[in-house]
């Protein structure tokens, strides 16, 4: 009788057990809704999206699109998870790991073919949406960006575009010509150790040049190796563990703690040449010329202008909309993301974020028209440079790039090694 | 003699059957232990022995999140030891370890003993000295954050009054890591004064008293009777402690994300990028996995410094 009543027992905690994780596993996961119609569709769209400030801006901004959505899945509720893009990986994987995968997903250049090679992301060519379609519809900058193995996995939203910028006043000061900006690393250097103001002790009070590198030198070495005409990856393939590699390393090398201390930041985040904290540096796409933003008198004194050491190049992220291969709502997602690229929601998010929108002709939309800085990369779209074609560990490479590159700027590690080092890594 | 006496008594015990009565007894006594077990072996089982039975098993793959992995045997392992960032986190935290856990533990007890004695304001300074336990690493990070200013820092106005040029703390890779530290010392101290506080107070006054009678001195006293006495607690914070420090990753995510370079990153840092930023599952569960084993080699230190009482 006893190995019997032992047997039920054990019987009977396995099936608590199984109760207890199936209930557990029921209770979050929706019911597929792909093939049902869409005003009968029912469950939780889920986007993780870093494109709209969680402020009550963003989230107005935001339901708008929802509100619009559900004109087609009028039951279909959606849960937006504002993201930032420093906890986007985070936020991705624990979804995954927890079983309950986010359906729409807005990530950024270099995300795509990482993830689009674990087959994390859906390709769009499913929705008839192809390299060659978006083509019509996108800027140019960002279809490379967008695609793994000649497949389309996201669809581009906004354009983050960099361009230089210059404060006249500090030009003229220092004896330098405002209307004939440096444009070479050569250039630049020279112009910005006369541009550096310092203190009796010799601290640096003006930077003569922000590098825009607080957290990392990963995104300018990638702009100053562009700007002499040579892409970091080529097929995937490293192409910087070179002379023109060397090169710029160490040119930013010459630049840190010379014209510019290493960390260099404010608390609004903001370009530190919009600022007055440096006379010339990189800038973000968008300036608030009202007197809420930086004023009128202040953006008079700013001229802007493109990298060039052999090839004028800006650089352009972006935010790329995908849907996740794990999804449940692939249908839904596909119409959420087609309510986000409506030119006036992508409007929207360009205004929210200081951004350009990426649809085709970007230099005309109410966000390229409504700054100067705006206008002018919007204007530099066909001057775009980034990462390139990265290689498939990309998500790992980047925190390589910004650890090892900081090694060698502060010199930590040869700068020589340490481009042997990250070529070595790429794989 | 008495030896082969007594086998037989255990032996006569196994094989005479106890009363139906005595028989009812051990069994019901022998299922209320296994139901009062359930919960406790259900909680262990469920969080600590699946959860390490998966880490073994993950860092023997390649699992990143993706639709399929592969098993590729201690290729983690292997790769980890070549992995400049893995050894320097390693280094880091092996560093912080050795060098806030002994100072922390010293200051710790110094602070308890004054608090021990029949001082005035004895409650103000223990609730002061508790508070950065109390208080969320995140908030005192930030305030920490604003002490290392190398621009406007409390730290640098410190230094000036003396003559002493403004240091840029976490900004330069040589100070950072200690600078870490002095946060983490700081930090630890409310739990372990707290823990010495009560065992001081546990000290038998009879024998702090009868060491009086033969003439020993405040430093004999202490030596010879206070610091045998709390020994078990000395090895108690000396597990936490060891614990804590190998575990430490918010303070150094809220005040440098391990940088400038990899100055300041730490196992659990790496560990926390490798996995849910790289999507590195399968590596960074080796990297667990070598983190326990370190975590082990120095409680085993631990144990043998502290010559414990092993009866557990």
């Amino acid at each position: 009788m006893r190995p019997v009543r032992r047997g039920v027992g054990l019987t009977v905690l396995a099936a608590a057990l199984s109760v207890l994780v199936s209930s557990c596993g029921n209770g979050v996961i929706d019911k597929n809704t792909d093939g049902v119609p869409p005003a009968e569709a029912t469950g939780t769209l889920r986007v993780l999206i870093p494109s709209f400030p969680p402020s009550t801006k963003g989230r107005d901004a935001f339901q708008k699109v929802v509100d619009d959505f559900q004109k087609t899945y009028p039951k279909m509720k959606v849960e937006p998870d504002f993201a930032t893009y420093k906890n986007l990986n985070e936020k991705l994987s624990t979804s995954i790991a927890a079983g309950i995968p986010y359906d729409v997903v807005v990530t950024g250049v270099g995300w795509i073919q990482p993830f689009a090679s674990k087959r994390i992301f859906e390709d769009l060519g499913k929705y008839g949406v192809t390299p060659d379609v978006i083509k019509e519809k996108s800027t140019a900058a960002l279809i490379p960006a967008a695609t793994y193995d000649g497949k389309l996995y996201a669809y581009p939203l906004i354009a983050d575009a960099r361009a230089v910028a210059l404060r006249k006043s500090a030009f003229l000061e220092a004896g330098l010509d405002p209307d004939k900006p440096p444009t070479s690393l050569a250039e630049i250097k020279v112009a910005a150790e006369k541009l550096t103001k310092r203190d009796k002790s010799g601290n640096i009070t003006r930077s003569g040049f922000d590098l825009a590198s607080a957290t990392g030198f990963r995104q300018s070495f990638v702009t100053f190796l562009a700007s002499t005409g040579t892409p970091l990856y080529v097929k995937g393939e490293p192409n910087f563990d070179n002379k023109a590699g060397l090169d710029t390393l160490l040119w930013i090398k010459s630049m840190i703690n010379n014209v510019q201390p290493y960390g260099q930041t404010n608390a609004a985040q903001q370009p530190l040449v919009l600022t007055g904290e440096a006379a010339m540096g990189i800038v973000n796409g968008g300036v608030d010329c009202s007197a809420d933003g930086i004023g009128q008198k202040n953006c008079d004194d700013l001229k802007f202008f493109r990298f060039n050491s052999g090839k004028e190049i800006e650089y352009v992220g972006g935010d790329l909309a995908s849907i996740g291969s794990r999804s449940r709502h692939k249908e839904a997602a596909w119409s959420f993301i087609q309510t986000l690229t409506k030119p006036a929601t992508l409007d929207a998010i360009a205004k929210l974020n200081k951004k350009v929108p990426a649809y085709k002709d970007a230099g005309n939309s109410p966000a390229a028209k409504s700054n100067p800085l705006s206008q002018f990369v919007a204007d530099g779209l066909v001057y775009a440079a980034n990462e390139n074609e990265v290689p498939a560990n990309w998500l790992e490479m980047r925190g390589n790039f910004d650890i090892q590159l900081t090694q060698a700027v502060l010199g930590q590690k040869d700068p020589a090694k340490v481009l042997h080092n990250l070529a070595g890594q790429s794989r | 003699m008495s030896t082969t006496l007594e086998r037989p008594a255990l032996t006569s015990t196994r094989k005479v059957a106890p009363a139906k009565g005595d028989r009812t007894l051990i069994r019901g006594q022998v299922r209320a232990g296994w139901a009062l077990l359930t919960p406790a072996l259900l909680h262990s089982g469920i969080f600590i022995v699946v959860p390490v039975i998966a880490v073994l098993v993950l860092s023997l793959t390649d699992y990143s999140f993706g639709d399929s992995f592969g098993w590729v045997g201690f290729t983690n392992y292997t790769d980890l030891f070549r992995d400049p960032n893995f050894l320097a986190s390693l280094w880091h935290t092996v560093l912080y370890a050795i060098v806030v856990i002994p100072i922390s533990m010293a200051i710790s007890l110094a602070v308890a003993i004054g608090l021990n004695q029949k001082i005035r304001g004895l409650g103000f300074f223990r609730t002061a000295f508790y508070i950065p336990t109390v208080t969320a690493t995140v908030a005192v990070a930030t305030i920490w954050l604003w002490i290392y200013n190398p621009g406007s820092g409390l730290a640098n106005g410190f230094l000036s009054l003396f003559g002493f040029a403004p240091n840029r703390w976490l900004a330069d890779p040589g100070t950072a890591l200690p600078s870490l530290m002095v946060v983490g010392i700081w930090q630890g101290l409310g739990t372990k004064i707290i823990i010495y506080l009560a065992a001081l107070q546990g000290v038998s006054r009879d024998l702090l008293e009868s060491a009086q009678l033969d003439g020993a001195g405040r430093w004999q006293k202490f030596r010879n009777v206070t610091w045998p006495a709390i020994g078990p607690v000395q090895f108690f914070v000396l597990i936490t402690s060891i614990v804590g420090t190998f575990q430490v990753f918010d303070l150094v995510y809220v005040m440098t994300q391990g940088g400038p370079g990899s100055s300041t990153r730490v196992l659990v840092m790496d560990i926390y990028q490798n996995a849910f930023q790289n999507l590195k599952l399968g590596y960074a569960s080796a990297e667990t996995v070598i983190m326990m084993i370190v975590i082990a080699i120095f409680i085993a230190a631990g144990r043998l410094l502290q010559k414990a009482d092993t009866n557990d």
